[in-house]
C-alpha cells in the first residue's frame, strides 16, 4: 500500500512537469504567431473582439450604431465589471495570449499596460485630435499616446439647499474659512454636515492639495516621481489643514469608517446630512430615493476665493491589443467612438460626460457649474490619475494611514512619512 | 498484467489525479516559483531575486497585522462555533413538535455568500444612529450609537460575531448528525445506573461526539485562516491595517500593487502556517478521540 501511494506521487509529479513543459511551448508558438497580424480587407467578415467594463445594456446602443455602419463586422462583447474584476480579466487575458482586439484602459492599469507593450499607439491617428490635453495625459508616455477617452466625470461636495436654507445659508461657501463656519453652524443646529467613510481618498483632501500645491507648482506631481520632492512637502499641509478643520472640529469622526457608499447616498438622498462627496454616478441612486430632494454639486473652496477645485478625470480609455489579428476593425470601432454619431449612442448608453471638443453633454442641473467651471475648465484633481505609478499601493496606504488617524493613532507628519516610505519601496522593487 | 493488477484501484482515481494536479499541484509548484521573481502580474520579463519577497513579508506591517488578525479570527470563531453548534445541536435533537422548522432556520445562513450576509449585517451594524442596531439600542435603552465596525477592538468583535452566526448551524447540523448516530442503549444504560442529564452528556455524549468535533474544528479552523468576505465587506480591512486578513493582504499586494512575487511568496507562507496548524490540531485531537473512547 505504502508502495502504491508513492507510485501514485511520482505520478502526479511527472504530469506537473509534462503540464508545465506544454505551457512553455504554448507560449512561444503564440508569440511567433502574433507577429504577423493585422491587413483585414474592406468587405472580409471580422469578428472584432472587445472587453469594457460598461456592461453589454450600456454598449449596445453605440456597437450597434458600429455594426449597422459597418456590416462586414460583428462584435463579440465581453464585460467584466470595475475596477479589480476588470483587470484580474484583462490580465489573465493578456498572459495567455487570448486578450480581445479592444479593450480599455483605465489609470489602475494603464502603466502594465503601457509598460508590457500590450497597447498600439494611437498618436498619429486622425481622430486623436478631438481629444482634449487633458484626457491625454492620463494616457500618454513620452509623447505617444495609447488610448482614446472621449468621456470624463467631474466631482465636488453634494448639498441638500434646504438644509443649508434651515442655518440661514442660501450662497455656496468661497473659502476654506467659509466651509468649515459652515460645517460648525449646521452642526450646531443638530444636522450632520458631512458623511464621509475615509474608504478612499477624499475629494476635499486631493482638492486641498490641488489649491494649495499643484497650483503653485503643476509639475509637482512629476518631481515627486522623479525623487525631486517628497510627500512630506506637497501633502503635509493640505493634510493639516483638513485635518484641523474636519477631525478637530469633529465634522468627520472615526464613527463613519464603517459606512458603505450606498447608505452616505441614501442617508443624503432621505435628508439626514447635509453634504456628502460624490460624482455624477451618484445621481440615479439620490433621485429614485428621494425625487424631490434640492441639491446641487459645489466645488472644495481654497484659503481664499478663487482656488476651488473639484475632483475629476478623463474617463477610461479604448485602446487596441497591439497583437490583435484584427487591427483595420479595432482602430475603425475607436474611430467610430470620435464621431458625433459614436459620441451620442456612446452617451445615450453609458449615461457619462462627453468631453470631446465641439460635442456639448446634457448634464443633470445639479452637475451644471461641476461641468462648466470645474470640467471643461481644467480645474479637478485626481491623485490617482496624476500619480503616473504606483497608484494602488499609494491610495491604499493613504486610505489605511488616514483611517489611523482618525482613531486618534499617529498624525498627519506620520501619514506623510507612511506615503513616502511607500513610494520608496514601490520605486526600489 | 501483473502492474495493472496492482494497480486497479488506483486506476480509478486517475481522472481525480488530473484534475488535482492540473488545477492544484501545477498552480502551487508555479507559485512557488513565482515567489522567487519580481513578476509582477503582467510583464513576461521578469528576474530571479532568490529569498527577497520572503525577507519582505517580515517587514510588512499588513501582513504582520494581517497574521494577527487572521489568527485571533480563526481561533475565536472556532471556539465559539464549536460551543454554540454543539448547544444547538444538543437541543435540536430532542423531539419537539417544530423541531424540523427549527433546523432549517439555523442551517439557513450557512446557504447565501459570506459577501451578501456580510453587506445585510453591514446595515445592521451600521455606526451612524439610523443603523438598525443602534436604532434598537437607542429607542430600548436610551443609548447613543455605537461605532459597530470603526472602533478597532469593537470591528475585531463585530467580525468575529457575525462569523459565528452565520457558522454555527452549518457546524451543528455536523454534530446532529453524529449525535443521532449514538445507540439509545448508552443512555438507558446511564439512567438505569442513576446519572443524571449532564453526566449523561459529559460521559457518553461528548465522548461520542469526538470525531465530530475533530472534523468541524479542523474545518472552522482552516475555514477561518482563510477567511476573507466577511471582514472584507464589513470592514474593508478598516480601521487602518486592523481587521486586514491574510487574503485580504495577498490580493491587496498581488492584484491592486502588482507585486505578484511578493503576493506569492505570501501565499506559500500562508501555506505553510495553515499546512502545520491543521496538522497540528488533527494530530492532537485524534489522540484525544483514541483516549475518549
Amino acid at each position: 500500500m505504502r508502495k502504491s501511494s508513492y507510485m501514485l506521487l511520482v505520478v502526479m509529479m511527472a504530469v506537473t512537469l509534462i503540464l508545465s513543459a506544454c505551457g512553455g511551448n504554448g507560449n512561444n508558438e503564440n508569440q511567433a504567431g502574433s507577429a504577423n497580424g493585422g491587413g483585414a480587407e474592406a468587405d472580409k467578415k471580422v469578428k472584432l473582439s472587445l472587453l469594457s467594463w460598461n456592461n453589454e445594456t450600456e454598449m449596445k446602443p453605440v456597437m450597434d450604431g458600429f455594426t449597422a455602419k459597418y456590416p462586414n463586422i460583428t462584435i463579440d462583447f465581453q464585460t467584466a465589471p470595475p475596477v479589480k474584476d476588470y483587470i484580474s480579466k484583462l490580465q489573465t487575458m493578456l498572459l495567455s495570449n487570448s486578450a480581445t482586439d479592444v479593450f480599455i484602459m483605465a489609470a489602475e492599469n494603464r502603466n502594465e499596460l503601457i509598460d508590457g507593450g500590450y497597447a498600439l499607439d494611437l498618436t498619429d491617428q486622425p481622430f486623436m485630435a478631438k481629444m482634449t490635453d487633458a484626457s491625454k495625459g492620463m494616457f500618454t508616455r513620452e509623447g505617444k499616446t495609447y488610448a482614446f477617452s472621449q468621456a470624463g466625470w467631474v466631482g465636488g461636495i453634494y448639498y441638500n439647499k434646504e438644509l443649508f436654507a434651515k442655518v440661514g445659508v442660501t450662497t455656496e461657501p468661497t473659502t476654506w474659512q467659509e466651509f468649515i463656519d459652515l460645517c460648525i453652524k449646521l452642526k450646531d443646529a443638530g444636522i450632520v454636515p458631512l458623511y464621509d467613510n475615509a474608504g478612499d481618498i477624499s475629494t476635499i483632501q486631493g482638492a486641498l492639495v490641488a489649491s494649495l500645491t499643484l497650483s503653485a507648482d503643476p509639475e509637482y506631481d512629476n518631481k515627486l516621481f522623479a525623487g525631486e520632492t517628497t510627500f512630506a512637502e506637497g501633502w503635509a499641509k493640505p493634510l493639516q489643514l483638513w485635518k484641523e478643520g474636519m477631525i478637530d472640529n469633529k465634522i468627520i469622526t472615526s464613527s463613519m469608517i464603517g459606512l458603505t457608499g450606498d447608505q452616505i447616498v441614501n442617508e443624503f438622498a432621505v435628508g439626514n446630512v447635509a453634504m456628502i462627496q460624490g460624482g455624477p454616478w451618484n445621481i440615479p441612486a439620490i433621485e429614485k430615493a428621494n425625487p424631490d430632494l434640492q441639491f446641487s454639486m459645489m466645488a472644495i473652496p481654497g484659503i481664499e476665493a478663487g482656488q476651488e477645485y473639484y475632483a475629476g478625470a478623463p474617463n477610461v480609455g479604448f485602446a487596441v491589443n497591439s497583437k490583435s489579428k484584427n487591427q483595420d476593425a479595432a482602430i475603425k470601432f475607436v474611430e467610430y467612438l470620435s464621431t458625433p454619431e459614436g459620441l451620442e449612442q456612446f452617451e445615450k448608453g453609458t449615461g457619462q460626460i462627453i468631453t470631446i471638443d465641439g460635442y456639448e453633454s446634457k448634464v443633470h442641473p445639479a452637475l451644471e457649474k461641476a461641468y462648466k467651471e470645474g470640467l471643461l475648465a481644467g480645474k479637478f484633481y485626481l491623485p490617482m490619475v496624476s500619480w503616473p505609478r504606483h497608484q494602488e499601493a499609494l491610495r491604499n496606504q493613504l486610505v489605511v494611514s488616514v483611517q489611523d488617524l482618525l482613531v486618534g493613532k499617529g498624525t498627519t507628519d506620520d501619514v506623510t512619512k507612511a506615503l513616502d516610505q511607500k513610494l520608496k519601496e514601490m520605486e526600489s522593487k | 498484467m501483473k502492474l495493472l493488477r496492482s494497480f486497479q484501484y488506483q486506476v480509478f482515481l486517475l481522472p481525480i489525479l488530473f484534475f488535482y494536479t492540473v488545477f492544484t499541484v501545477y498552480p502551487l509548484i508555479k507559485s512557488f516559483f513565482f515567489s522567487l521573481t519580481n513578476f509582477n502580474g503582467y510583464s513576461k520579463e521578469y528576474d530571479f531575486v532568490g529569498l527577497t519577497n520572503y525577507v519582505k513579508i517580515f517587514k510588512d506591517a499588513a501582513i504582520v497585522s494581517g497574521i494577527s488578525y487572521t489568527l485571533l479570527f480563526a481561533i475565536s470563531t472556532t471556539i465559539l462555533t464549536t460551543l454554540l453548534a454543539i448547544a444547538l445541536a444538543l437541543v435540536l435533537d430532542r423531539n419537539f413538535y417544530t423541531k424540523n422548522i427549527h433546523r432549517a432556520i439555523f442551517f439557513f445562513p450557512s446557504i447565501p455568500s459570506g459577501l451578501i450576509l456580510a453587506y445585510v449585517w453591514g446595515f445592521i451594524l451600521s455606526p451612524i444612529g439610523s443603523g438598525v442596531l443602534n436604532t434598537v439600542l437607542h429607542d430600548v435603552f436610551g443609548a447613543g450609537p455605537q461605532p459597530w465596525l470603526s472602533e478597532p477592538m469593537l470591528a475585531k468583535l463585530s467580525t468575529i460575531l457575525v462569523a459565528v452566526w452565520a457558522g454555527a448551524g452549518w457546524h451543528a447540523v455536523l454534530y446532529l448528525a453524529f449525535l443521532q448516530g449514538i445507540s439509545k442503549d448508552y443512555y438507558e444504560a446511564a439512567s438505569i445506573d442513576g446519572a443524571n442529564r449532564w453526566q449523561q452528556i459529559r460521559s457518553i455524549t461528548l465522548p461520542m461526539l469526538a470525531p465530530a468535533m475533530t472534523i468541524s474544528v479542523m474545518l472552522l479552523l482552516t475555514g477561518g485562516l482563510k477567511v476573507f468576505e466577511i471582514p472584507f465587506a464589513l470592514t474593508k480591512g478598516g480601521p487602518g491595517f486592523e481587521t486586514h486578513t491574510i487574503t485580504q493582504v495577498i490580493v491587496l499586494r498581488g492584484i491592486s500593487e502588482v507585486q505578484f512575487g511578493l503576493a506569492s511568496a505570501m501565499s506559500i507562507v500562508f501555506f505553510l502556517i495553515v499546512l502545520a496548524l491543521t496538522y497540528f490540531q488533527v494530530s492532537v485531537m485524534q489522540r484525544r478521540e483514541e483516549k475518549m473512547l
